[in-house]
């Protein structure tokens, strides 16, 4: 073998090497972008579904007003909490650990004053029988599961980006283009379960 | 020592413990929609359920999964429903038309029942719906130990409620663009189905009156005719081959629906 064909044998080598190199990163890159995206894409879902229950409680509390006019207290907890609940957002691009924080607590404050309204309910049995009351309980209900699994969903694309990004060579690309750790939505003690609704 | 024996014993166990929590969701060998592990049902009253089920999804790829289960293994029966429809993939994975019924007979603690909506059902069987079906529907025919009746007249609700929806001729259009096979006779015929499936729903709207049986719509008893060159089945048969069930879709599931207890 002479001079010339070793020295070809070795850059043909190099060029496979960084080829192979090459779409191995834009693979990752690629990879880490749509996981990026999904994320996003389910924390709308979570907002979605949260912006679902705030949009039953006025028709809740204007049916529960029906039966338990003199209510007054509950009724304003639960809509001062609601208005407080549909004023936090996050933009996608800040989903950081502290606004997930504000954005749970916001929402946890309506969780409670529901759970108060469904203390006062009970003693209203003829509300309890109404039909369009029980209507709107199963659509609180379900609303509760969607939460549920929107959170579920939301923080099990956020754990598959972050066992991603955190692989050897990913680790290396993610730290070269900027892909960080994301948050977690956390929830707050025992309610990684549906809340059971009833009343 | 014996302490290290014990400790690694436990590890086992909880290992075993773990694999079997995860394994109730994981896709049967087998896909079927009637999924009978709490023994309610006689043989014959499965095979009417599946019947009913398989052809119903054959014809509008809409899918309706029975599952009763003596032990929720600790999961609010919504919830074990939602994530048994979500990892089997009841229901299309287009349209996202799946509808899990999971049941778990009354003994020491109270029966349950749900009914979960895929994300495309959602519309179409509101939750409101779903409760309603199951308070009206379910829970009187199960406290009277008629868990047979009980489900098959909510199905029936549920096939009428969505049945307008999802037909085998938009499924199949959106899944193969351009198929040739058929010629014109075939185009004619997705043609008709889409005109009277818009009539239909039209006329007969979408709300639910409980108590009425449905009769079969305008559009449905043409389809039948349309199609009665195929086998005579019943209902159109877009799917060649047998009978059988031809497995899950792939759909999705959000969490809606409703639950009762009796």
């Amino acid at each position: 073998m002479t001079q010339q064909q070793k020295k070809w044998i070795i850059i043909g080598v190099i060029v496979l090497v960084v080829i192979f190199l090459i779409s191995g990163v834009k693979n990752s890159y690629n990879k880490m972008a749509t996981m990026d995206e999904q994320i996003t894409g389910n924390w709308s879902q979570v907002e979605n579904v949260y912006q679902r229950r705030a949009d039953l409680i006025p028709n809740l509390v204007n049916t529960v007003k029906g039966y338990a006019a003199h209510e007054n207290q509950t009724f304003t907890e639960i809509v001062e909490a609601r208005a407080k609940a549909t004023s936090v957002n996050i933009t996608p691009d800040k989903l950081d650990a502290q606004s997930l924080q504000e954005f749970q607590s916001a929402q946890e404050g309506l969780s409670s004053a529901l759970g108060r309204l469904m203390v006062v309910v009970e003693n209203y049995p003829d509300l309890k029988a109404n039909q369009n009351f029980r209507d709107l309980q199963a659509q609180l209900e379900g609303t509760e599961n969607r939460i549920t699994v929107e959170r579920r969903n939301f923080n099990e694309s956020v754990q598959a980006y972050n066992a991603f990004i955190r692989m050897f060579p990913k680790n290396i690309y993610a730290m070269i283009f900027g892909f960080e750790k994301r948050d977690y939505f956390k929830s707050l003690e025992g309610s990684e379960k549906a809340p059971e609704v009833k009343f | 020592m014996k302490k290290l024996f014990l400790l690694s014993i436990v590890a086992l166990f909880s290992s075993f413990l773990v694999s079997a929590q995860t394994d109730i969701f994981s896709k049967p060998a087998k896909e079927q929609l009637v999924v009978d592990q709490a023994g309610v049902f006689t043989e014959q009253e499965i095979t009417q359920l599946k019947e009913k089920l398989h052809q119903f999804s054959k014809e509008t790829s809409t899918q309706v999964l029975i599952y009763t289960t003596p032990d929720l293994q600790g999961y609010d029966v919504g919830d074990f429903a939602q994530r048994l429809g979500q990892s089997w993939g009841i229901g299309s994975k287009e349209f996202d038309n799946g509808i899990v019924i999971v049941f778990k007979p009354k003994n020491s603690e109270p029966g349950r029942i749900t009914i979960q909506t895929g994300y495309g059902i959602e519309p179409l069987i509101p939750d409101a719906v779903a409760n309603q079906i199951i308070d009206n529907e379910m829970i009187p025919e199960f406290k009277n130990g008629n868990v047979f009746n009980g489900f098959n007249k909510a199905i029936d609700v549920c096939i009428s409620l969505t049945k307008g929806e999802f037909t085998a001729a938009n499924y199949e259009s959106k899944i193969k663009k351009s198929e040739n096979i058929g010629g014109a006779v075939f185009i004619l015929i997705i043609f008709l189905i889409t005109v009277f499936s818009l009539i239909g729903k039209s006329r007969t709207g979408r709300h639910y009156n409980a108590g009425t049986k449905s009769n079969l719509p305008l559009w449905a008893a043409l389809f039948m005719l349309g199609s009665g060159s195929h086998r005579g089945s019943g209902f159109g048969d877009f799917s060649s081959g047998s009978g059988s069930f031809g497995g899950f879709g792939g759909g999705s599931f959000g969490g809606g629906g409703a639950s009762g207890s009796w």
